[in-house]
């Protein structure tokens, strides 16, 4: 499995570590019990279309945002942990205005 | 009775040869890491860099030399690089005064040592060790990369055409390095090194 790293190019996957899901969202400091239990210890297992965590350790030590697709290994998008929080931030502050 | 320890350099002083193909370890080198503050550190920092160096610092995996050829950045990672320079340039406290304020400067000079692969043949052993695509058309003069050779983190120079590599590997590792170095190059060489570590 090779992955294409937004700043380094196409490397091999011995540059990286998963990190897990990354679609969970920390619950805010006043959440419930179970949305803080969900948020640590619950995971799903998807069969298709996944968006998880990489860190390129060996490269640029970026964490990045991987879209691939758990049966066939195909990865459909690379992006920079760091640009999709800054987008989703934007976006909620967005949102949060017009409301 | 314990064995004694004797203390042997990592790495054969002079340079050693197989074949046409040469490593050799480089003079020590001042080398400086740059890592901009977030908000508007990166841009005052290319701004600073620009005036005082008279190069942009680039944003991607490359290598540029000062205006006056006295040093060279590096990207090492986005928003941020390493200064290199000759031994005794002065170089961190020249950057102290640019750019300290924008971002933070380490001094690395004692943490990597720098290898020197070149000769003919070199491209082609160098690609045994390391997992990136080193053909001229992909990989050529000024491109940089961060990498791993065996399993040896490094930071990967191509100087020149010929090509000529520079590797900046972590010092404590640099006697690692050079075995694996050895390796990928006997394998390329009829000739048996000419020099016994
Ligand atoms: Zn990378």
């Amino acid at each position: 499995m090779r992955l294409t790293c937004p700043s380094c190019g196409s490397r091999g996957l011995e540059e990286f570590t998963y990190r897990g899901d990354a679609s969970v969202r920390r619950p805010a400091a006043d959440g419930s019990e179970q949305a803080w239990v969900d948020y640590v210890y619950l995971r799903d297992n998807p069969c298709g279309r996944h968006q998880e965590l990489w860190y390129h350790g060996a490269g640029c030590r970026s964490w990045l945002v991987v879209t691939r697709d758990t049966r066939t290994h195909e990865v459909f998008d690379v992006r920079n942990a760091r640009d999709v929080i800054l987008t989703e931030r934007q976006t909620d502050a967005g949102e949060g205005e017009a409301s | 009775m314990a064995d004694p320890l004797f203390p042997v350099l990592p790495v054969p002083h002079g340079p050693v040869r197989w074949g046409a193909m040469t490593c050799a370890q480089s003079p020590l080198a001042e080398i400086v890491s740059l890592g901009a503050f977030s908000g508007v550190g990166r841009d005052e920092l290319v701004k600073r860099i620009h005036e005082a160096f008279g190069v942009i610092l680039p944003d991607q995996p490359r290598a540029v030399a000062s205006a006056d050829g006295g040093c060279s950045f590096l990207w090492s990672g986005p928003s941020q690089w390493l200064a290199v320079a000759e031994e005794g340039a002065g170089l961190l406290s020249r950057l102290r005064e640019v750019c300290g304020d924008v971002c933070a400067l380490t001094s690395q000079s004692d943490s990597r040592s720098i290898m020197k692969l070149s000769g003919p043949g070199v491209r082609e052993a160098m690609s045994r060790l390391v997992p990136i695509d080193l053909h001229p058309t992909v990989f050529g003069k000024d491109h940089v990369a961060s990498t791993l050779a065996g399993h040896i983190p490094v930071i990967m120079w191509q100087t020149d055409d010929a090509p000529t590599y520079l590797f900046f590997v972590f010092r404590s590792f640099a006697a690692s390095l050079f075995h694996d170095v050895s390796v990928a190059l006997s394998g390329f060489s009829s000739s048996e090194m000419d020099i016994c570590v």
